[in-house]
């Protein structure tokens, strides 16, 4: 019997294996063709390397970076930095959000105070912050909570406001604490919501932190690319602009989606 | 008891759609105030934090000499180019892609990876190719609209359902005409919050490339004044910036929003409180 389990498998896996095959192919094909043509105008219209590197340069400059160790000593400050930040915005912020969301006097006169701050984005208020904190990772990590917080406090808060009351009466009437319902109906009711601003907020935050560390210049991708310009190295601008690409790609993959498609999963509120 | 409720309620009634009415202004109070204390017991040097009548002072002298005027145009003006050119490509782009299954399967690897650099990541290469002005501007802003327009393009013609589009061809509609009467109206509500959101981002774009790639706009202004440590333009320019977006959101975007949403109502209950 076993003896006959076996062909069988490898049958099965062999096109499955081909069909993977095929389809990594497939993600791969745009961007060949991509590095074509930016190949091709490199050669072509005989672009200069101030200009534009061939893809052959910035994959030497890349190489160069790893093997000297100063791409990663970047894009772990970013990424230690969004980590950081994303962490502790959700500590504060979904506490905040329930604190504001539970109460309907608290959450009309908060609406309009968050959407103002939303509206001033983080990066605004950065010049004040150089004033107030230097030119440090202190200011970075200030400008990136603050765009990071706002969007999780806020759709927490619009999280709370829709469960329906009866839910929260319901629970009460049996003898449940504050606590209780925090855990038992605020936290899975909001969760999916919760999730939403984590995700605008992760992609708010993202951009931020690149453009904070451009400008405070204390480490961190933005400031590999931004310091790059300065002396015209197209290479490691173009390197570093594909990470910043490739990392983000990633946390939103690996980390933001597997929590939206577990949450809805689990508590499936979302629609379709 | 429940006789005398009733008897008080009018008055109360009143007193409590009043206080409904000012309770958005709580928060902005606070602020006020926990800021006129806070100046008033420390006396922090104005580089610091200046006191509120400094920064309504500053308005008021910006404002006057036409400064504000001018760098609030600048602004506006790099976004309405920069959000016109991602919503006409994004739309334009969304529904090629959104109608050809072919397209849609080469180009969404790279809107993933070129959605995840949109923006502001593109300014230092674009520094040395367009030089600093309203072309860096209006690319980054177009960058960072476009995607998100063409995403949500994409969906709303994927979600028309293929039923209607049928229905209008066997009427003998042709191609354009189905275009137009079906799947456009269709994708219409999916545009329109793209272009709501797109135009969220843009905003921030905007002024976060202004900080370093602007001779003028707000962001500069901002920008320039820490320089000078004049934290009073700085704060006055941040105030500026949020009241423009809200105003854009509430007054121009929302009801665009909701008109459509009514109108042709493809978007279920749960996303509209979302939004």
């Amino acid at each position: 019997m076993s003896t006959a389990v076996a062909p069988s498998q490898v049958r099965l896996i062999s096109p499955l294996g081909l069909l993977q095959k095929l389809s990594g192919l497939k993600v791969l094909l745009p961007f060949a063709v991509l590095v074509a043509i930016w190949w091709a105008i490199k050669v072509g219209a005989g672009i200069t390397d101030e200009v534009l590197v061939s893809p052959a340069t910035a994959f030497a400059a890349f190489v160069r970076l790893v093997t000297t160790g100063v791409l990663s000593e970047y894009a772990s400050t970013s990424l230690r930095m969004i980590g950081a930040c994303a962490m502790f915005s959700l500590a504060v912020g979904v506490p905040i959000g329930f604190a504001v969301g539970v109460n309907r006097y608290a959450a009309r006169s908060c609406e309009g105070f968050l959407r103002f701050l939303q509206g001033v984005s983080g990066i605004a208020w950065l010049p004040l912050v150089i004033i107030w904190l230097g030119l440090s990772y202190k200011t970075t990590l200030a400008v990136v909570i603050y765009t990071l917080i706002v969007p999780i406090v806020f759709n927490t808060m619009i999280g709370v406001r829709t469960i329906p009351e009866n839910y929260v009466l319901a629970l009460r009437s049996l003898g449940a604490g504050r606590l209780r319902l925090a855990t038992d109906v605020y936290l899975p009711g909001a969760l999916p919501s919760i999730v939403v601003g984590l995700r605008l907020g992760m992609g708010y935050g993202w951009r931020a932190l690149i453009a904070a560390e451009m400008l405070v210049h204390s480490g961190g991708l933005g400031d590999l690319i931004f310091s790059a310009r300065t002396f015209n190295q197209i290479d490691r601008i173009i390197v570093g602009m594909i990470v910043i690409g490739c990392l983000y790609i990633i946390v939103d993959r690996l980390i933001v989606q597997p929590i939206e498609n577990l949450t809805i999963a689990r508590w499936g509120v979302l629609r379709k | 008891m429940s006789a005398v409720a009733p008897a008080a309620s009018p008055a109360r009634l009143r007193l409590d759609r009043v206080a409904w009415m000012l309770l958005p202004a709580a928060p902005f109070v606070a602020v006020l105030a926990a800021w006129a204390a806070y100046w008033q017991i420390v006396r922090p040097p104005a580089a610091t934090l200046p006191s509120i009548l400094a920064v309504v002072q500053v308005v008021g002298d910006i404002a006057g000499d036409g400064r504000l005027g001018a760098n609030v145009l600048a602004s506006l003006w790099r976004l309405l180019l920069g959000a016109s050119l991602g919503i006409l490509t994004g739309v334009v782009a969304g529904f090629a892609t959104g109608l050809y299954r072919g397209i849609s399967e080469f180009l969404s690897p790279l809107v993933i990876f070129f959605n995840a650099i949109s923006g502001i990541v593109w300014l230092p290469l674009m520094i040395g190719w367009l030089g600093i002005g309203t072309a860096l501007a209006v690319f980054v802003i177009w960058n960072t609209v476009f995607f998100i327009v063409f995403q949500n393009t994409v969906l709303g013609v994927q979600l028309v359902p293929e039923v209607l589009e049928q229905g209008v061809r066997a009427l003998g509609a042709g191609r354009l005409e189905t275009l137009r009467s079906v799947t456009l109206p269709g994708a219409l509500p999916y545009i329109l919050s793209g272009i709501r959101s797109g135009l969220g981002f843009g905003w921030r774009a905007l002024i976060a490339a202004e900080l370093v790639g602007a001779p003028s706009g707000l962001g500069q202004m901002i920008f320039a004044a820490g320089d000078y440590h004049r934290s009073d333009i700085i704060i006055a320019g941040c105030l500026i910036i949020g009241v423009i977006a809200i105003a854009m959101d509430r007054w121009i975007l929302y009801p665009i929003e909701q008109r459509t949403v009514q109108r042709w109502g493809l978007i279920t209950d749960a996303e509209k409180e979302g939004v």
